[in-house]
């Protein structure tokens, strides 16, 4: 009796563990897009992951970061363990106890430390910053695990070596490292899976265009779970499986030492050839394997790297912005190589900049941004010789962009639109026409709002008839209350999620911005967009220079580019919001897209709404607060 | 026997401000078995350490065949060691550990196969080559480490209390077997123990050293039959050191009795210490003995009976074939050859005095 309860106990505690692990396995090989069902088993989203480029290379950095670090941190690990073995007692003790702190420190600390580091020292981020940091917290698990091999290892065999004529040297790597060779093994290991599974030290020291499996699934993922994600999740977790368990085999009880003298006795005695191929398998063979994946590997990431090292723009923009192809085509006409990387809100981007940890030449944030942005210098003057294109841009842009920009010196502007409401023609029946719609209570749990302060202000202020730039504090208290009397009805807060969640048909109304519709409808015929009576936001994402970036020609080029009406028209199909750019909206050949009011809203429509002003950095911070407390009401 | 291979020359040692050797002068001549013998934390093995080259004297001159190797490393030492603990490489098959040494120097393959036979030979193991050290008994691990060091052929062989992780049965084998090596070898062996029969059983000569003093030099038999003072003495198999008064020449006066004494040039009326070794107190009628006692304890030993008899004050330690019971009056008789008398330490700090040679 007592056995069974402690046997189903036990398989609780493992269902608890791994249940979430099992899940992302079995949906990796679901043939169906959407978590709800199962489609049938299916190999397909593997075949597709090792097909995506990017996703190749980012696995090849993780290897090539993982295997270079672990290899370094074992060579310096080992030594520091083996001075720290000769030490005195006392001496050793502190130091043991300095180089175990890393272990426990937190890892965002080490992160962030190791970021401001490299930017005190004005190193590049990039891949050898990944790398430095990652020997650089795996040294401590290094020693960990020489350490007590050092200690069981008999001074006096290394003494009786000396003492048969052997060098200090000759004597250390014939009878010591044998000895300690177990630990260093594991600690080889152990830094390897560490490294491979870094998360927040990498993405606080990587730069742009250099990902690791593991910021590249962050990255995806923000964006929507892509069923090639669980795939890849998936390897990860094996190989990490797999590793740990070499590491575990480590063979230091004394069962198995008796074991290995006896294998060793074995070999000896029952023929020369089985000895030597094992001899030549491990002295000579793996080695050389491992050598060529890592020299082969450095030369073929030398090599796709070596364009970036020379002509490059980094370009800095929200997700899902841009048509890749657009990217191939401008690396294609003019050799520049692009570095692209993503960024979720205003808010995200912002600290980046203005931290000049990554000198990014081309940035597309929204107005108010732009504004704060403009007011704390961190911008370059455009140069409009280089740009020509930006002619093609609706003269009415640059009007409104005077909001922020008043000058019309910084900006030019990509895509514009506004915020309203999502919504599910099958699970709402009444007409939408007001933000009041997301108070009511019958679609508890079937709302979704924008996970952004300004975002989700706005509605709250604007279904009160208040403006969206108030600066109140009653006002915005006001809004704020609003905004905790909906949490309950409120399914998610999301960005990225919600066009996955609204095409799946997981919630029946959510806050969105009028160019998702576009997108959301080929996926989803049942949706439709409405821009509430009382008005909202309309906003512009332009692309600006910030002041550090070191390839402000290039990002010219890139702007003018963007500016090209054929160019243009392809990111639109793309993104599917609206375009400033008339000669492209032009070119639309379906009527109907190209005079949608809801994309293009004219003025009449756009009487009530207002574009986002910068509320300067006390407001900003009254408002990060209040939206603070909502969230965590 | 007369060439002085070895010179240790006002050695001095000391680890965090404590002492272990001070101003030592010892040598070793070619072809001699040495033994260092005392108590732990003597300085016998940093002595041994010392000349293998594990340890640098703080001041002080060893010297080889007339060379000074005081600060060569042990890998250009024409000695070889074999550690307490054997300390064989666990990794490597007897074979390889035995070849060690050989492999460095660069010999043929033919010659360090040669060498591996015969050594194995040497200590009774042969057909063992290809075995694993950790499968061995700690006995034939201790001849393989033996073995091992003596293919290489050194001038001088240094042994760092070599049996003392074994059991006495075979302790006693080993200590046979190393005796018959050194006739065979005809090498310079340097024994380090803290066991005094070990000590007397196979040395030529005997070095006792007591808290980094050299105590005595000499045979087994000097050692052992004329102790310089207590501490060897003692140290030494068992003892009766008592208090004694020399009257004159040849004549001691020990718990108010007078004995007869072979010694002279002590002065007169002079305190001294007396040894007398427990096998040589005859048990004779009381009427025969120079002093009378009770027998108090009796245990039999095999070969003979301990007993302690209580007589004039002190409690006797003897040794005999016979038996006398517990609580039975007995004369105590001493030859006047089998009585010691040694000077009185003339200080605390005197006990453990060196004496050079």
């Amino acid at each position: 009796m007592k056995k069974h309860i402690t046997r189903i106990y036990m398989g609780l505690i493992l269902f608890l563990m791994y249940a979430p692990i099992l899940t992302l396995i079995v949906l990796s090989f679901n043939s169906s897009k959407t978590r709800a069902k199962w489609g049938g088993f299916t190999g397909k989203w593997y075949i597709a992951l090792f097909q995506n480029d990017d996703i190749m290379q980012a696995f090849y950095n993780t290897l090539i970061i993982a295997m270079l670090a672990a290899a370094i941190a074992t060579v310096l690990g080992t030594m520091a363990a083996i001075g720290m073995n000769s030490m005195k007692r006392r001496y050793r003790t502190i130091f043991t106890g300095v180089t175990n702190i890393p272990m426990l420190n937190g890892e965002i600390v080490m992160g962030i430390s190791l970021m401001l580091l490299f930017i005190i020292a004005r190193v590049n981020l990039g891949f050898s910053t990944i790398l430095m940091s990652h020997i650089t917290f795996n040294i401590p698990y290094v020693i960990l695990s020489v350490m007590p091999k050092l200690k069981q290892t008999k001074k006096s065999t290394y003494e009786a070596a000396l003492d048969l004529g052997a060098s200090p040297v000759y004597a250390f790597f014939k009878v010591v490292f044998p000895d300690i060779m177990p630990g260093v093994l594991s600690g080889f290991l152990l830094s390897f899976t560490m490294s491979l599974d870094d998360f927040v030290i990498t993405y606080f020291t990587k730069g742009p265009g250099v990902d690791t499996l593991s910021t590249k699934i962050y990255s995806e993922v923000r964006k929507g779970i892509k069923p090639e994600m669980y795939a890849l999740s998936t390897l990860l977790f094996v190989t990490v499986l797999f590793l740990l368990i070499l590491i575990n085999m480590n063979p230091s009880d004394k069962k198995h030492a008796i074991q290995q003298a006896k294998e060793l006795e074995r070999l000896a005695a029952g023929g020369k050839k089985h000895r030597i191929t094992k001899k030549l398998i491990w002295g000579r063979i793996v080695p050389i394997l491992l050598l060529i994946i890592i020299t082969g590997g450095g030369f073929y990431y030398g090599n796709r790297n070596k364009s970036s090292a020379g002509d490059q723009v980094i370009v800095y923009n929200w997700g899902e912005y841009i048509d890749p192809k657009v990217l191939d085509i401008f690396e294609e006409e003019t050799g520049i190589k692009v570095i692209y990387e993503e960024f979720e809100t205003n808010e995200i981007m912002y600290p980046k900049i203005q931290s000049g940890a990554i000198a990014y030449d081309l940035v597309c944030p929204s107005d108010y941004m732009i504004n704060k942005m403009l007011q704390n210098d961190l911008l370059a003057k455009i140069d409009w010789d280089n740009v020509p294109n930006a002619v093609n841009i609706g003269e009415t842009y640059y009007d409104k962009s005077k909001e922020f920009d008043p000058t019309n010196e910084y900006s030019v502007p990509y895509c514009w639109g506004t915020l309203g409401i999502v919504y599910n023609k099958t699970m709402v029946d009444e007409p939408v026409d007001s933000w009041e719609i997301l108070w009511d209570s019958k679609y508890k749990n079937n709302i979704l709002m924008q996970d952004s302060v300004r975002d989700a202000f706005s509605v709250s202020l604007k279904s009160m008839g208040y403006s969206t730039n108030s600066t109140n504090i009653a006002q915005l208290d006001e809004a704020q209350k609003l905004l905790v009397a909906q949490k309950p009805l409120v399914q998610a807060y999301v960005v990225d999620q919600m066009r996955d969640k609204m095409i799946g048909g997981e919630a029946a109304l959510g806050v969105t911005f009028s160019g998702e519709l576009l997108f959301m409808q080929r996926e989803n015929p049942d949706l439709d967009f409405v821009l509430p009576k009382e008005g909202g936001n309309v906003w512009i994402d332009s692309w600006v220079i910030p002041k550090n970036a070191q390839h402000k020609e290039n990002a010219e080029k890139f702007l003018n580019f963007l500016c090209r009406p054929d160019i243009a028209l392809m990111n639109f199909d793309y993104i599917t919001y609206a375009t400033p750019n008339t000669v492209a909206r032009d070119m639309i050949e379906d009527p109907e897209v190209r005079d949608n009011p809801i994309l293009f809203p004219n003025d009449s429509q756009l009487k009530n709404c207002e574009t986002f002003k910068y509320l300067g950095s006390e407001v900003e911070e009254i408002c990060a607060k209040l939206w603070r407390e909502v969230k965590s009401s | 026997m007369s060439h002085k291979l070895l010179d240790l020359i006002n050695i001095s040692k000391s680890y965090d401000d404590q002492m272990i050797l001070d101003e030592m002068n010892l040598y070793i001549r070619e072809n001699e078995f040495l033994t260092l013998l005392g108590p732990s934390g003597c300085g016998k093995t940093t002595t041994l350490r010392i000349l293998g080259g594990f340890e640098t004297p703080d001041s002080g001159r060893v010297m080889f065949d007339g060379k000074d190797i005081t600060n060569a490393p042990p890998n250009k030492r024409a000695l070889n060691t074999v550690f307490q603990k054997y300390a064989l490489f666990t990794h490597m098959t007897i074979a390889e550990n035995i070849a060690f040494g050989l492999k460095i120097k660069g010999r043929s393959k033919a010659y360090i196969d040669d060498k591996i036979k015969y050594a194995l030979k040497l200590v009774n193991l042969e057909g063992y080559e290809k075995r694993s050290p950790a499968l061995l008994s700690g006995g034939q691990q201790q001849r393989i480490a033996i073995a091992r060091a003596i293919v290489n052929e050194p001038k001088v062989l240094l042994l760092d209390e070599p049996l003392g992780a074994l059991d006495l049965k075979l302790r006693q084998d080993m200590q046979y077997e190393l005796i018959r090596l050194k006739n065979e070898l005809g090498i310079t062996f340097i024994y380090v123990t803290h066991d005094q029969e070990e000590a007397l059983t196979m040395s030529d000569t005997i070095v006792v050293m007591n808290q980094g003093y050299i105590q005595q030099i000499g045979t087994p038999e000097d050692i052992y039959n004329e102790p310089e003072n207590a501490f060897v003495a003692d140290f030494i198999g068992d003892s009766n050191i008592v208090d004694g008064i020399m009257i004159e020449d040849r004549l001691v006066e020990i718990l108010g009795a007078k004995f007869e004494c072979v010694d002279i040039g002590f002065g007169t009326n002079k305190p001294v210490d007396v040894v007398i070794r427990p096998e040589d107190i005859d048990l004779v009628p009381v009427s025969r003995g120079t002093i009378t006692g009770r027998v108090t304890h009796l245990i039999f030993k095999g070969v003979h009976y301990e007993m302690e008899v209580q007589a004039n004050g002190y409690e006797w330690l003897v040794h005999s074939t016979d038996m006398v019971p517990v609580g039975q009056e007995v004369g105590l008789h001493v030859d006047p050859f089998d009585i010691q008398i040694m000077n009185k330490p003339e200080s605390e700090d005197e006990e453990a005095v060196g004496i050079e040679e």
